[in-house]
């Protein structure tokens, strides 16, 4: 074991201001579900029986010997006190409900907002439009809607409480997505690229309007939580998807400016990159200091050290298969290549690519969390 | 290249639809310009597996391609399927409902020449097994998303075993996050992580089915 002389939020945060910590840290991502799988929790349990599961994922997380935090506690969502804020979180089917009782939560996609809501929502902003519109989004009553986002965001509240009396700190204090996600889960992926093509000015206009409301809903909910991570949900503006063209108008334009106002606030953005953004490395080197960027092993992260070391702290990156397929000596193999490589001078946080996945091998995640424990960066 | 290919493979939707309808007006041969519309996909494809285009352009090529074909398929008389290379099946396993990456390999093969079955997503194995007795395909693509799905890979590879099928079917497994022990769990023949590798596979597989 590396001698430890760093509290777990001190060790984080030297990655993110791109110090050498006293060991590489090590954030697994969601390990929520892992968590209750592993103690026998089906799909359905997992999100209907609260406190069972919150109990596994604590009994659990002692069972791996503990790590440097929770960036996510739970699954419960947080949201600003308005309609606007609780209806911009994308729909999903349900185990036992939508779904076979022993799935997992899945993004359900469907076209919700159509062409024409674009100019709405840019004479409009996003504030007014949800809160004229709402019912494309969910049929339920306003106030049925104000009192679930209600309860959400105090069970959210809750899991932190329960984390830190555990002693275990908790990151992630506010969710949101970029305008292009955003339109891109809410008009699918192939009608929003059909827009991109079609009607790129109002695209543009309605991103316009909209961008300042989902920065100050990321304001709001970390006042609310006390948590200072905003975690800025980012999949489809990469280049596995679309031309550096397009990522530069409808984007990085973007990601700059919440990012920026989120910085100046004292706000962390944990810029949640998931699948390529090989080719898009360069723009990340302009961010603000003190943001995260977390690959999920679609982007080369080492091609990322190359480009953003010294500049932003980078975090993942150990692939679902590899948990779920892989052999501990393999995880273990592939996080001594990542603190030796991408963790070399600091500013790297070791984590799962994206979440830790449902079906993961126990000794696998242990793997990883040893790793960080017990391999200093080669020098 | 005539303007109407380079149209397509611009991606120049207006200017596509514009010059279909004015030479299907003026009396042109609707096989002429179904030949022209292909060639055009078939250059974007090239540009994807290159690097040059990426799914965005891949979508709304697409896209422009169905709108062209109908107006021209109408005109069409007798049967104008061209040669294929072969054929797959393709689809995203039971349990998972997202269709990206399979809707990105599906695409890319159609480009390539090859005949898909396109099953879509949540797809059971009894539903790959059958689809596979009555085409006769020689390839099924299987596609995932979350962990999870690589049991149902697993299942389905099972099913095509017992119906006594799969010394005449490759199984090709393809999504961000498969791997090489993914592919030996699940007793897939190969797998990928590129939809353009998947393609260049499923050419081997041919290649060597044909030999």
């Amino acid at each position: 074991m590396i001698e430890e002389t760093m509290t777990p939020q001190e060790r984080v945060q030297a990655a993110i201001n791109l110090e050498v910590p006293d060991r590489v840290p090590v954030l697994p991502m969601q390990t929520y579900y892992f968590a209750c799988r592993h103690k026998g929790l089906d799909g359905y349990q997992m999100v209907k029986e609260r406190e069972r599961a919150l109990q596994a994922h604590l009994e659990v997380y002692d069972e791996l010997g503990g790590f440097d935090g929770q960036v996510i506690p739970g699954i419960s969502f947080i949201f600003p006190p308005r309609i606007s804020g609780i209806i911009a979180e994308p729909l999903y089917k349900v185990p036992g409900v939508d779904l076979p009782r022993d799935s997992i939560l899945q993004h359900d996609e469907r076209e919700i907002l159509l062409p024409e809501d674009y100019d709405l929502i840019a004479d409009l902003g996003w504030n007014a439009f949800a809160e004229k519109y709402y019912s494309k989004f969910n049929p339920r009553p306003a106030q049925k809607i104000l009192e679930w986002g209600e309860r959400q965001t105090a069970r959210y509240i809750a899991d932190i409480r329960v984390w830190n009396e555990h002693g275990v700190p908790v990151y992630k204090g506010g969710e949101v997505f970029s305008p292009l996600m955003f339109f891109s889960m809410f008009r699918t992926l192939q009608q929003f690229t059909f827009d991109l093509y079609r009607r790129p000015d109002r695209v543009q206009a309605a991103m316009d309007a909209l961008v300042e409301d989902f920065i100050q809903d990321a304001i709001e909910e970390v006042k609310l939580t006390g948590q200072t991570w905003v975690m800025l949900v980012l999949e489809r503006g990469g280049c596995f998807y679309y031309p550096v063209k397009i990522f530069e108008r409808f984007e990085w334009k973007y990601i700059k400016k919440m990012t920026k106002a989120w910085v100046e606030q004292g706000i962390t953005p944990l810029l949640h990159l998931d699948q390529d953004w090989t080719l898009n490395l360069p723009y990340f080197r302009d961010l603000p200091k003190g943001c995260i960027c977390e690959f999920d092993s679609c982007t080369d992260i080492f091609k990322a050290k190359e480009i953003l070391g010294g500049k932003q702290c980078i975090m993942g990156d150990v692939r679902a298969s590899l948990q779920t397929h892989g052999t501990p000596e393999e995880v273990e193999e592939y996080c001594t290549q990542l603190i030796d490589v991408v963790g070399k001078g600091g500013g790297f946080i070791l984590s799962s690519g994206c979440f830790v996945p449902v079906d993961a091998k126990f000794e696998n995640v242990k793997a990883m969390i040893h790793c960080a424990k017990t391999h200093a960066p080669a020098q | 290249m005539s303007e109407l290919v380079d149209a397509i493979a611009n991606i120049k939707e207006d200017e596509v639809l514009r010059m279909v309808r004015h030479r299907l007006e003026v009396g042109e041969e609707p096989i002429a310009l179904l030949e022209e519309c292909r060639a055009g996909m078939g250059i974007v494809g090239e540009r994807f597996e290159k690097g040059e285009y990426f799914l965005g352009e891949l979508i709304m090529s697409g896209e422009i391609f169905k709108q062209a074909m109908s107006f021209i398929e109408p005109k069409l008389t007798g049967d104008v399927r061209s040669e294929t290379i072969g054929q797959v099946i393709m689809g995203t396993v039971k349990g998972d409902i997202h269709s990206i990456g399979k809707d990105i390999v599906t695409g890319l093969l159609r480009m390539s020449g090859f005949e898909v079955f396109d099953l879509g997503a949540d797809v059971a194995p009894e539903a790959f097994v059958e689809k596979l007795v009555e085409s006769g395909a020689p390839i099924l693509g299987m596609s995932a998303l979350i962990t999870p799905s690589f049991e149902s890979m697993k299942n389905t590879v099972t099913a095509i075993e017992k119906r006594g099928i799969r010394d005449r079917v490759k199984v090709i497994i393809g999504g961000g996050i498969v791997i090489e022990q993914v592919k030996r769990y699940v007793g897939a023949d190969a797998f990928t992580r590129d939809g353009a590798e998947g393609v260049k596979i499923c050419k081997e597989f041919i290649r060597k089915a044909n030999k």
